[in-house]
């Protein structure tokens, strides 16, 4: 309890204390927060598949850019054993051309309704078989071209130009940097193939599925899981290292200032702590008090710290998003519980630091 | 009921050995107010801390109440601290950022009779007259209050031995006195052994008997004896 009433009674300095944990708490906060709207943007359309692992051409190198598969053995995947779902997926890259003639990149995926592959409609109707031009448009894509539900979008594909209408709005996010734009699969292996005949069109890019194949691979397939698929996106593994060094640089330094802070904090009280082991104080008490003021401070400076990276995430993304940035809960809790764990850690050794101190100090200097 | 014998204290120098306390025997009896005289460096607060389990001897032998201080485990050491002494320190007593009766509570949070901690406060705010400043913070006190705060936590525990080291020189000789004569009291009205350590002979006069301390070497004094 001296620790907490300490705490109450010098409210303004704690307070500054507390103010500097929140603002290198912070800074660990955005840089994760970040880092992690970076990699969405790398293909967080491919994490929020609703399926659990990709089938692949054995011969595209793990790349859904060049994998291409025939109905032959899109089925041979289906009957799998082991696999419980399936659902072909079509990819190709097309410009879009801009009212104001401005040229920009999306993914289009092309998908069958009704299957997993098929995307949640968070405004407008999601795609009928008859839908032949209608396409579902991420919500970033239409917040950035400022366009809306019922409007048209101009593709340019292979010195192409085909008028889509927008007919519902998703949030699956970006797929290889790009927005995510869904399709009917057919309309999508027109456009990507055209004349090709038949049977020499290719029918999917990869297949999702659900369930756990015996096999890794088949004749003509491999099969990755989401995580394994994600990380081979091109570009996605050198980036992906770029933000884990900067997080672990930005946490190590921000352990560091917290540490280095309660260290400070803590020796401030050596003639206190004397005079309590002098009184018959156990270093147990001592201990607990310490640990419980450290960590007292680090949760309010924690709880302050989330507000302003939730607060700023808001202000970013109210600003047209140029800057990519997102934050999930667990990315809330790693962060809280490394930071409280190392004020935990800083209190305690500096507290055993100090415990070693003899008690005769508190007699003052005269021996 | 306290049993000092042959107590030495050698301190290393560089090469040198210094005696801070040389072959001090002594005794005393609950209800007695000793006090020990001496200029600063002879050895007086060396004493004490080892009387108070802060300090352990080179040589000789401690007993209070039949218990062998000396040879306590730093834990048992921790464990005497608090539950058999009363220490009033020269300064540093208080934790500044709490109040007066939390001062004196601290001994109840650090595990010395802690059924009895609340009633036990309030009765020796009472009898130091620090009522009306019960709720102030140690910060906000004058000097003299500040001691009688610190005597008033080192009887919290209802100590076997009281041990002060210079109450008064922080205070001005009224003030001294005030503080000196509310020691003599409780002394007297709780039973307790007080040996007090200080360089002030008028201060000293006041106690039941005053030895004098000059480099480590302890003397009855003759002051009392005239």
């Amino acid at each position: 309890m001296i620790g907490l009433l300490e705490i109450r009674r010098r409210k303004l300095q704690f307070a500054l204390i507390a103010a500097v944990f929140a603002l290198v708490s912070y800074l660990v906060l955005m840089i994760t927060g970040l880092g992690i709207g970076l990699n969405e943007l790398a293909g967080s359309a491919l994490l929020n598949f609703d399926a659990d692992r990709l089938a692949y051409a054995d011969t595209a190198g793990k790349s859904v850019i060049r994998s291409e598969m025939s109905q032959e053995t899109v089925d041979r995947v289906s009957s799998a054993p082991g696999v419980e779902d399936t659902a072909p997926l079509a990819y190709v890259a097309a410009n879009y051309v801009m009212p104001d003639g401005e040229i920009g990149s999306a993914a289009l995926l092309g998908y069958d309704p009704g299957t997993i592959a098929e995307p949640d409609v968070t405004s407008g109707r999601p795609l009928t078989p008859e839908d032949t031009n209608g396409i579902l448009a991420d919500r970033r894509f239409l917040n950035d071209a400022g366009l809306d539900v019922g409007d048209t979008v101009t593709f340019q594909l292979r010195l192409e130009t085909v008028e889509m209408e927008i007919v519902g709005e998703i949030d699956e996010g970006a797929f290889f940097f790009q927005p995510a734009i869904y399709v009917l699969r057919p309309t999508l292996l027109d456009l990507k193939y055209g004349e090709l005949p038949e049977e020499a069109r290719p029918v999917a890019s990869i297949v999702l599925l659900k369930g756990e194949p015996e096999s890794a691979s088949g004749e003509g397939y491999e099969v990755l899981d989401k995580q394994t698929a994600f990380n081979n996106i091109e570009g996605v593994q050198g980036q992906s290292a770029t933000v884990t060094s900067l997080q672990v640089f930005g946490y190590l330094v921000g352990a560091m200032v917290i540490g280095v802070f309660f260290y400070v904090l803590t020796l401030q009280k050596i003639s206190q702590i004397g005079m309590l082991k002098a009184i018959g104080a156990s270093s147990g008490f001592i201990l607990l008090q310490l640990l419980v003021q450290v960590l007292a401070i680090a949760a309010i400076g924690l709880v302050v710290s989330i507000g302003l990276a939730l607060l700023t995430e808001r202000a970013i993304k109210g600003g047209g998003e140029i800057v990519p940035i997102s934050f999930t809960t667990s990315a809330f809790i790693v962060a809280g519980v490394l930071l409280l764990a190392t004020s935990a850690l800083a209190a305690f050794f500096s507290g055993r630091q100090v415990l070693r101190t003899d008690p005769i100090i508190a007699l003052g200097q005269q021996l | 009921m306290l049993s000092v014998t042959n107590l030495t204290k050698t301190y290393q120098e560089g090469d040198r050995e210094v005696q801070a306390v040389r072959d001090v025997n002594f005794g005393g009896e609950p209800g007695e107010f000793i006090a020990i005289v001496g200029p600063s460096g002879s050895g007086k607060t060396t004493t004490l801390a080892m009387l108070g389990g802060l300090l352990t001897p080179t040589e000789g032998s401690i007993q209070l109440n039949g218990r062998e201080i000396t040879r306590l485990s730093p834990r048992e050491l921790t464990e005497y601290r608090r539950l058999s002494v009363g220490y009033v320190f020269q300064a540093n007593n208080l934790l500044p950022f709490l109040t007066v009766r939390e001062n004196l509570l601290v001994m109840s949070w650090i595990g010395a009779r802690k059924d009895e901690g609340k009633q036990r406060a309030d009765q020796l705010i009472e009898e130091l007259g620090l009522s009306h400043r019960a709720n102030a913070l140690a910060t906000q006190l004058s000097g003299g209050e500040r001691q009688r705060v610190a005597i008033g936590r080192a009887l919290m525990n209802d100590p076997e031995i009281v041990l002060v080291d210079e109450p008064t020189a922080n205070l001005d000789s009224v003030r001294g006195r005030q503080v000196v004569e509310m020691l003599m009291r409780e002394t007297k009205d709780r039973n307790k052994l007080t040996i007090m350590v200080t360089h002030d002979l008028d201060m000293a006069a006041l106690a039941d008997h005053i030895y004098e301390m000059h480099d480590g070497v302890l003397t009855p004094s003759r002051a009392k004896a005239a």
